[in-house]
């Protein structure tokens, strides 16, 4: 058993004194970020992001990945509270949690959710111990055009499960693709569209791009609608923990959505949001009582928050085996992972097996400490959400502020954050997708480096991604992503919609 | 909307053209026995440029002005407020220095967006910019901008 000796040294990894404290800082913090509305993971990762240049990466990765598994479920306390999705993934939570919050059982609700994603979160590990290194091995076969193929298929499908509208999902991706153009050419050494000016020959760095569009481009979102939603419960350790009857009826909805999670989660663009819509909509069509949805059925918050945390696991396999992102806090992330020194991919496995390892060891903790955690601090959560956005609001615009200088200690980069926060606002304003450009600008060198290779290496040009099994596969895919907006364009046109 | 989409339209139309011709003009199309610098840009410059053209088509065909989409009165007000405040609080940076910089960019915000009374709007604006620094420049070890009044 291969993998046990590898797991063993991860927990060897994960357990010491500072990676155990890092895990249950990032699951604290997580919740607290998850539980703020408007603050989702993108940005939380973010955020937080610039704490961890100072430590190694592996306490840094164990610290962002628990504090992931965190916003997950910090989300769900607005959800089920205020009726206020914390982050996008438990949008579907509000429908039934915010039902029973009203019957008086926001306690089962919350608890039934925590060891939803805890059932779920551990699950999720050990799929992603056992799928991880099968993938890494396979995808070492990978040349040029297969690693190409596969960034168009992440990006064309994150593009197009972005927004509702796909037209301006397309359009952010491009943007985001074009403005990692700028700075050095990788091949030629060329600074490209740097107009003379030394810090935009170095580039536009991903990480003030990502907390600007997400962290200051939400806040400032925010900022007119300010003074937090009002709630009256309080609620106290004992009233968290649900019943028998409860947990009869949610153990099956907990399994369903933990595989769907899973499975949707693997792949490239379809994130957590996605997983808990799919995890809910099954639920109500195998329930024996569907009209009871939407009223407050205890299944209708176990499912989602099962398959968003198992989807949030799953995630970061094609991050580490492919070093694709599935979603933009994944993104994120592998823009960390780059930062650190780190190249993601196949030889992550093969060249620093205690970072993979000591991740996956420490996931299991993180669970554990979310589930723990979750229960013992719920009245003080409770409370941050009470917390007003007048004095939220500027607090997270200094923490912008400070994460973006401390990147490279200089102002350059916090103005790049402001623009880019200006630009998230008018984003978000208008319908376009942030995620998209931020998980362009992180794979646009990566993937024009492939393009360019599989090129050279090309006798037929472009053709050749359609000339070998698994890319064009892959691009086929990719390309039916794209006709779908084009088709729905096309339709627009035949029969004008008022 | 269907306004911002035209004018959004028109501008990414125009700015993906220069792109792409800016690219040909200034790098080489193809190098040493593949693509150059200039190939990705330009092909990332015409699909933009369709992009737009679609958003453009689709909405001057589109009939109805949509709902309005950006703040107006107070809402646009705070907005502007937050704006002005935050690029002069990371102008004056350099002169102010991290703490007393993010204390009176702290206290201005607060007070301005919530009427808070004023020991609590001090209260939080000290303590934030006190632990701020503590856990970049004392704990990380991040040098953040000095300031001329007030050096540490």
């Amino acid at each position: 058993m291969d993998f046990l000796t590898h797991l063993g040294m991860g927990f060897g990894v994960a357990l010491t004194p500072f990676n155990l404290v890092m895990a249950v800082a990032g699951v604290l913090v997580g919740i607290l970020i998850g539980a703020l509305p408007g603050v989702g993971p993108p940005s939380g990762v973010a955020m937080l992001l610039p704490l961890t240049f100072g430590m190694d990466p592996t306490s840094g990765i164990i610290m962002l990945a628990a504090l992931y598994a965190g916003t997950m479920y910090g989300g769900t306390i607005t959800a089920v509270l205020i009726n206020t999705p914390g982050e996008s993934a438990s949008v579907v939570t509000c429908l039934d949690g915010y039902q029973m919050a009203l019957q008086g059982r926001a306690g089962p609700a919350l608890g039934i959710a925590a060891i939803g994603s805890f059932i779920a979160g551990t699950i999720g590990v050990v799929l992603l111990m056992l799928v991880s290194p099968l993938l890494a091995r396979w995808s070492l076969s990978f040349g040029p055009p297969e690693t190409f193929a596969l960034m168009l298929l992440g990006l064309t499908t994150v593009t197009l499960l972005a927004g509702e509208d796909p037209l301006k999902g397309y359009i952010s991706m491009v943007f985001g693709l074009m403005l990692a153009m700028v700075g050095y050419d990788i091949i030629s050494g060329d600074a490209r569209f740097g107009f003379g000016i030394v810090e935009m020959m170095d580039g536009i760095d991903f990480l003030p791009a990502a907390i600007g569009l997400f962290g200051l481009g939400e806040v400032l979102a925010g900022a007119e609608q300010k003074g937090a939603a009002q709630l009256k419960t309080s609620l106290r350790i004992r009233d968290v923990l649900p019943g028998l009857q409860d947990w009869a009826r949610s153990k099956w909805a907990i399994a369903r959505g933990t595989l769907m999670g899973f499975l949707v989660g693997m792949l490239p663009g379809a994130g957590p949001t996605v997983a808990s819509f799919l995890a809910y909509t099954v639920e109500k069509k195998v329930s024996r009582h569907p009209e009871q949805f939407g009223k407050g059925a205890i299944e209708g918050v176990a499912s989602p928050e099962s398959a968003n945390n198992a989807a949030a696991t799953a995630a970061m396999v094609p991050m580490l085996t492919l070093g694709i992102p599935g979603s933009a806090t994944t993104a994120i992330m592998l823009g960390g992972l780059m930062m650190w020194g780190l190249r993601p991919g196949p030889m992550l496995f093969e060249k620093n097996p205690q970072f993979v390892w000591g991740l996956i060891a420490s996931q299991y903790i993180a669970n554990i400490m979310l589930l723990i955690l979750s229960t013992l601090f719920i009245p003080l959560f409770v409370r941050a959400v009470r917390i007003p956005y007048s004095i939220l609001m500027p607090l997270i615009v200094v923490f912008c502020v400070t994460g973006a200088y401390s990147l490279k200690n200089n102002l350059w980069d916090v103005g790049q954050m402001l623009v880019m926060g200006v630009l998230g606002y008018f984003m978000k304003k208008l319908g376009y997708s942030p995620a998209a450009l931020v998980l362009a600008l992180v794979l646009g060198p990566l993937a024009e480096r492939a393009l360019r290779q599989s090129l050279i290496i090309s006798d037929a040009g472009i053709g050749i991604l359609f000339m070998r099994p698994i890319s064009a596969v892959l691009t086929i895919l990719a390309l039916a992503a794209i006709a779908v907006p084009l088709a729905k364009w096309g339709r627009s046109l035949l029969s004008p919609k008022p | 909307m269907r306004q911002a989409d035209r004018v959004t339209a028109a501008l990414l139309l125009a700015f993906s053209v220069a792109f792409s011709v800016g690219a040909l003009k200034s790098y080489q199309w193809w190098g040493s026995g593949g693509p150059g610098p200039a190939f990705m840009p330009f092909w990332l410059g015409l699909v933009m440029a369709l992009l737009a053209s679609m958003m453009l088509i689709r909405s001057l065909k589109q009939q109805h002005a949509g709902a309005a989409w950006f703040p107006r009165g107070e809402g646009l007000r705070d907005i502007l407020v937050v704006l002005a405040v935050t690029v002069a609080y990371v102008a004056l940076l350099s002169v102010t220095g991290m703490i007393i910089g993010t204390a009176l960019y702290l206290a201005v915000l607060i007070r301005y967006l919530g009427r808070h009374p004023w020991w609590l709007t001090l209260a939080v604006a000290l303590a934030a910019a006190g632990f701020n620094w503590l856990v970049f420049v004392h704990w990380l070890r991040v040098p953040m901008p000095e300031g001329m009044l007030w050096t540490f």
